[in-house]
């Protein structure tokens, strides 16, 4: 049994851009990805349930284009973990994780972007931002939820912090 | 005439099972190791040339252990082979005069080896126990077939067949081997590397990954094997097993509490994924180890289908598990499942490429979980010494004198050499 893929492969109908599908999530945060159903899971919950299972494992066999956002988000849940690993409070971690959702970061095409070899660069400078506000909003989501879902009594919990040092795809962001 | 009961000793890589025929359980289970007196054992390895009683000089098994601060540890097997065969003379004769207590001219011995063994390694062993210790018969069994016998008593098995795959995992290595009608297909047996010892070294690792800086340095190899032995189970599926640790932890996790070996000082563990991934490193090795990657149910199935076509089906319907290293719950549930998936597929796409033509049965997979699994292979030694033909089966001393060392390469219970 290898390492688990993203259910959203399955939906067809998604525009996707430099190799990842522009899935529906659940924000409030403004950007250009679809606005998914409240009560439903998206890519977020699944990327969330999904990397303590997947960062133990080396090779994964893309099968679409949302495993390829599953792979980034995956990679930026091991980069929040780091960021957290001197205790912050909650709300520190939430400020620490906000600033890293925000700064700069590569997308694919990019020379400094580690997963170059998986993902297309985009096709063009308009598909380039697009992808850049896409993987921003991602980002942002992303470290809106992760130290809810991961804080007890104020401080990472050690049952998600364990994983921080496993590399998934032996890469990081 | 009546003859007493056969002694059956079973030395392992990591551990030696020894006991007298009849018997459910091995009198005396303990580590394969000889504590030598450094200062006396390292001027010859020739006994004949010591004078005095320095050969005598040395502890086996849990003594060897308590006494390793003195004396130089030995394991005389690696790989499941006799490695040092003049330590291992020494072990057998402690196992025989010190344990055992038995005169070994009035018992016959039967004794196991790997799958593979050269002959020649089989006359060294004649010669030792019918020149050393002048053995009243000897029989040795290979493992495996030994492990098939034992499953006999599971309440799954419905004939009494020597035809099956023996899954024999211990502390050093994993072995799958085909048997067919008490013949080992040799050119199909396959060894996994992965088994006791790095299922402990792979629990090390994630204790200290997660900071459980309790753990006293030099106990931490012990106490990662204490928690894989006392709390680790096969689960059907990782994903889900993490979400069931988050939404019920107090169920899940559990507590190691220990002693300093030291200080005295008791001290606690929190017990967590490992329960679950330990083992899981059979079903995927890439967790664990990067240049590895063949999940055990594969390797099991290679081996069925590399054997010749007429036993196939025999030996997915009777898959034995025998060790230690097979002892995790559910782990025969899983492996079970996993065989049966892949056996399944590959019949699907046969009947697909035939265009529908060809519809075959399906394929059973048995996978035997049985009572005696730890020590499986010295149980069905056990058995097998009990009945009432062991005799016959035996070489005795008398023809082992006319014939010579040469003897241990025939077998009479298959009449063949080799």
């Amino acid at each position: 049994m290898p390492a688990y893929h993203s259910a959203f492969n399955e939906l067809s109908d998604l525009r996707s851009v430099g190799g990842m599908a522009l899935l529906p999530i659940k924000t409030r945060v403004r950007g250009p990805a679809p606005i998914a159903d409240a009560s439903a899971e998206d890519i977020v919950d699944e990327a969330l349930n999904l990397f303590r299972a997947n960062v133990l494992f080396r090779n994964f066999e893309i099968k679409g284009d949302a495993d390829r956002v599953l792979i980034y988000l995956i990679l930026f849940i091991t980069e929040c973990l780091g960021k957290l690993a001197r205790n912050p409070s909650l709300r520190e971690a939430e400020k620490v994780l906000g600033t890293l959702a925000l700064g700069n970061f590569a997308i694919p095409g990019d020379a400094t972007f580690p997963l170059n070899a998986l993902y297309s660069p985009p096709a063009s400078k308009m598909d380039a931002d697009l992808l850049r506000q896409y993987l921003s909003q991602l980002r942002q989501e992303m470290a809106i939820r992760l130290p809810n879902r991961i804080y007890e009594n104020d401080k990472p919990g050690k049952w998600w912090m364990c994983f921080q040092k496993r590399k998934f795809m032996n890469k990081t962001l | 005439m009546s003859r007493l009961a056969p002694v059956v000793i079973d030395n392992g890589t990591g551990f030696t099972k020894m006991g007298f025929a009849g018997n459910n359980d091995p009198s005396f289970i303990q580590p394969t190791v000889i504590a030598t007196n450094p200062t006396t054992s390292n001027q010859s390895s020739n006994l004949a040339a010591k004078r005095g009683a320095e050969d005598l000089d040395f502890y086996i098994g849990d003594e060897a252990v308590a006494n390793s601060k003195t004396y130089a540890l030995n394991y005389p097997i690696r790989h499941g082979q006799i490695d040092n065969w003049d330590h291992m003379e020494r072990y057998w004769e402690q196992s025989i005069f010190k344990y055992l207590r038995c005169e070994p001219e009035d018992h016959s011995f039967l004794l196991t080896e790997p799958p593979l063994n050269p002959p020649e390694n089989r006359e060294n062993t004649a010669e030792i126990m019918f020149e050393s210790f002048n053995v009243q018969g000897l029989y040795i069994a290979v493992q495996a077939v030994l492990a098939l016998a034992a499953s006999w008593t599971s309440s799954k098995v419905s004939e009494q067949t020597l035809t099956g795959t023996v899954i024999d995992s211990g502390d050093g290595v994993t072995h799958v081997i085909p048997v067919a009608e008490g013949y080992v297909i040799g050119s199909s047996i396959k060894s996994v590397p992965i088994a006791g010892r790095d299922l402990t070294s792979f629990v090390q690792n994630l204790l200290r990954e997660r900071g459980e800086n309790m753990i006293p340095a030099e106990d931490s190899m012990t106490v990662a094997q204490r928690i894989k032995e006392q709390y680790s189970y096969v689960c059907p599926d990782i994903v889900k097993e993490f979400q069931k640790y988050e939404q019920e932890g107090d169920r899940y996790f559990k507590t190691y509490e220990g002693v300093h070996s030291v200080t005295g000082q008791p001290y606690t563990v929190d017990v967590g994924f490992e329960r679950f991934l330990a083992p899981e490193i059979f079903f995927n090795p890439e967790i664990a180890s990067s240049d590895y990657l063949t999940p055990l149910p594969e390797v099991v199935d290679t081996v069925v289908q590399t054997s010749p076509i007429d036993v196939r089906r025999g030996l997915y319907k009777n898959i034995v598990l025998s060790g230690g290293s097979t002892m995790f719950e559910n782990f025969g549930k899983r492996l079970q499942r996993d065989i049966k998936r892949i056996a399944d597929t590959r019949l699907r796409r046969s009947e697909v490429l035939s265009g529908g033509r060809m519809q075959s049965t399906p394929m059973e997979v048995n996978v035997i979980s049985h009572k005696k699994q730890r020590y499986a292979v010295w149980f069905g030694g056990s058995l097998l010494a009990s009945t009432g033909e062991f005799h016959s089966y035996c070489h005795t001393k008398a023809e082992y004198d006319e014939v010579g060392p040469s003897i241990a390469r025939h077998n009479r219970v298959f009449g063949t050499v080799g």
